[in-house]
């Protein structure tokens, strides 16, 4: 259920943070607390469209689109199932 | 804007704000009237007429050439088109009313101006109607207006462009100020961009001519801001009226903060701000850090102030503009700084210069180090933030003081979090760090605004050299 979650948090902590034992929360903020910075959304965006074959456009890249992995999971599968 | 503008402003709000129908015809009037009535006095008397028309202009072909057949009905946009001829000829007409409080009585000829107008239709006309060259005039359409703001943003270029018309006068300017200061420009271009990009790539909704006209001229952004999304501005324009007892109180209250920040606290701070001449005269490393501290608060509170006031005349019409600062001196990083900064702004230009150009790099042919990406990405967007201030040694100094800045805390933060000690973790840890990084950034920053404010890199150089006692 929570796949998307859990594999973009994953990613976020390994290949961003560097921190792979580093758990994040799927309810915390990611982009509007700077532990996202405006770099890593973009490879961010690139993976999630990899993984999941899903677009992110360049303009949907800030907090007010998605801040959390909640957020961010729903957006992904409100794009899949259209 | 001035208390009085302010003041006439809020009460047309107020009035729209009651309305049950016709919200968005009554906005576009008065919008497209505060666009005449604001644009401040020109060296060139007619200007102060000739520019408003001219935005009025841009906008009609920006839209004629966004939009989609269902919007572009005769049917649906002749009551906007009639409101905004009926405005620009009510204004032409004060040569006859002369009510020089209101605007000038230095109008032209009402001939021309109706010979001007039937031509701008006629553009605006076959705009819409020559749909297969599209995509062709959108492309021209955003160098045009790119090239506009980089005339207006360029003191070398207007001066050159003041000579000019001085030399066609035969030297009789009569006076010696730079001609052209198009009011809202910075801020109109940048919507007109998004909406021709967005276009381009398919993601614009289609609106109507008063629903778009509405989103770039809306009177109380139109000046200094925020930069909306036309997406989002044209969600809360549909909105039903009229407001909730709440949605007054909030209306009132931002209005009420804004004025307080703009005109008490950030015009009491003006006069202990540092400027080019407290830097030649004062040599106490105190003083001066006092200066660049007020400075450093008044910029905020004059920014941040003037935006609470245009959020708080949106919010009187039921239409929410998004939020431009975020508390930004509290922040414990320079990334946060730059995402509660400006906002609107920042994220412009991340959408349609750093995120393309990061992809781009990312996903190229030719792999590059990420630091090297991150570098190019960082100091480019952020000189190009300078520059969109005006094009200044000054402003690519500021640009790149917060590009480097990123570019340090990326690296620097990518190497320590790893490295990190346990105590790091704990709540007081946690603390600690993030007071020392609200200081660091607070003054990183500050310290920033040197480049911005000061005339010239060697003053803010000098006054550098002064703060840390090194001249």
């Amino acid at each position: 259920m929570n796949e998307f979650q859990t594999t973009i948090g994953e990613y976020i902590s390994s290949s961003v943070l560097k921190q792979p034992k580093r758990q994040i929360r799927f309810d915390e903020p990611l982009i509007s607390s700077g532990l996202v910075d405006s770099f890593s959304l973009v490879d961010l965006a690139l993976f999630v469209e990899d993984q999941f074959g899903v677009h992110l456009d360049d303009t949907e890249l800030n907090a007010q689109t998605f801040d959390t992995l909640d957020q961010l999971a729903n957006l992904i599968q409100g794009r899949q199932s259209k | 804007m001035t208390i009085l503008q302010i003041a006439i402003l809020t009460i047309a709000a107020i009035m729209i704000g009651q309305l049950h129908k016709g919200r968005s015809l009554a906005l576009l009037a008065v919008s497209t009237f505060a666009v005449f009535w604001l644009q401040p006095a020109e060296p060139y008397r007619t200007l102060v007429y000739w520019l408003p028309l001219a935005t009025l202009a841009i906008v009609v072909f920006s839209w004629a050439l966004t939009s989609i057949p269902e919007t572009r009905g005769w049917k649906q946009n002749w009551p906007a088109l009639a409101v905004m001829v009926g405005a620009a000829l009510l204004m032409d007409l004060n040569h006859s009313f002369r009510l020089t409080q209101v605007f000038t009585a230095d109008t032209p000829n009402l001939r021309y101006t109706l010979i001007v107008i039937i031509a701008i239709a006629a553009v605006a006309f076959s705009l819409a109607r020559w749909q297969r060259a599209n995509r062709f005039w959108q492309f021209i359409a955003f160098i045009g207006i790119v090239l506009i703001f980089v005339f207006l943003k360029s003191p070398v270029l207007l001066q050159k462009a003041r000579d000019a018309v001085a030399a066609l006068r035969a030297g009789n300017t009569g006076d010696t100020s730079i001609p052209f200061a198009w009011l809202g420009f910075s801020y109109l271009a940048f919507r007109l961009l998004h909406t021709i990009r967005d276009r381009q790539t398919g993601r614009l909704p289609s609106v109507t001519l008063a629903e778009y006209v509405n989103y770039v001229l809306f009177f109380p952004s139109f000046t200094a801001g925020p930069i909306d999304r036309l997406e989002r501005f044209i969600k809360e324009l549909r909105l039903p009226l009229p407001l909730a007892s709440e949605d007054w109180l909030d209306a009132g209250t931002r209005l009420l903060i804004g004025l307080f920040k703009k005109f008490v606290v950030a015009d009491l701070l003006a006069v202990i701000s540092i400027s080019d001449v407290l830097v030649a005269r004062v040599n106490h490393a105190g003083w001066l850090w006092l200066f660049l501290y007020a400075y450093t608060f008044r910029i905020y509170f004059d920014f941040s102030g003037y935006t609470d006031i245009a959020i708080g005349i949106g919010r009187l019409m039921g239409i929410r503009l998004p939020e431009n600062f975020l508390s930004p001196y509290l922040k414990p990083n320079l990334t946060q700084f730059w995402n509660s900064w400006h906002i609107t702004l920042t994220q412009w230009f991340r959408a349609y210069f750093f995120n393309p150009l990061t992809r781009v790099l990312r996903s190229g042919k030719i792999s590059m180090p990420v630091w090297i990406i991150i570098l190019v990405t960082q100091i480019s967007t952020m000189v190009l933030i300078g520059l969109w201030h005006g094009i200044a040694a000054g402003f690519v100094a500021w640009g790149l003081w917060h590009g480097a800045g990123l570019f340090i805390q990326n690296r620097w933060s990518d190497f320590i979090r790893p490295r990190l000690p346990a105590w790091t973790r704990t709540r007081s840890g946690q603390t600690i760090l993030n007071l020392a990084g609200i200081f660091l950034t607070f003054n990183f920053v500050a310290l920033g605004w040197l480049f911005f404010t000061l005339s010239t890199p060697a003053i803010a150089w000098q006054a550098m050299q002064k703060l840390f006692g090194m001249a």
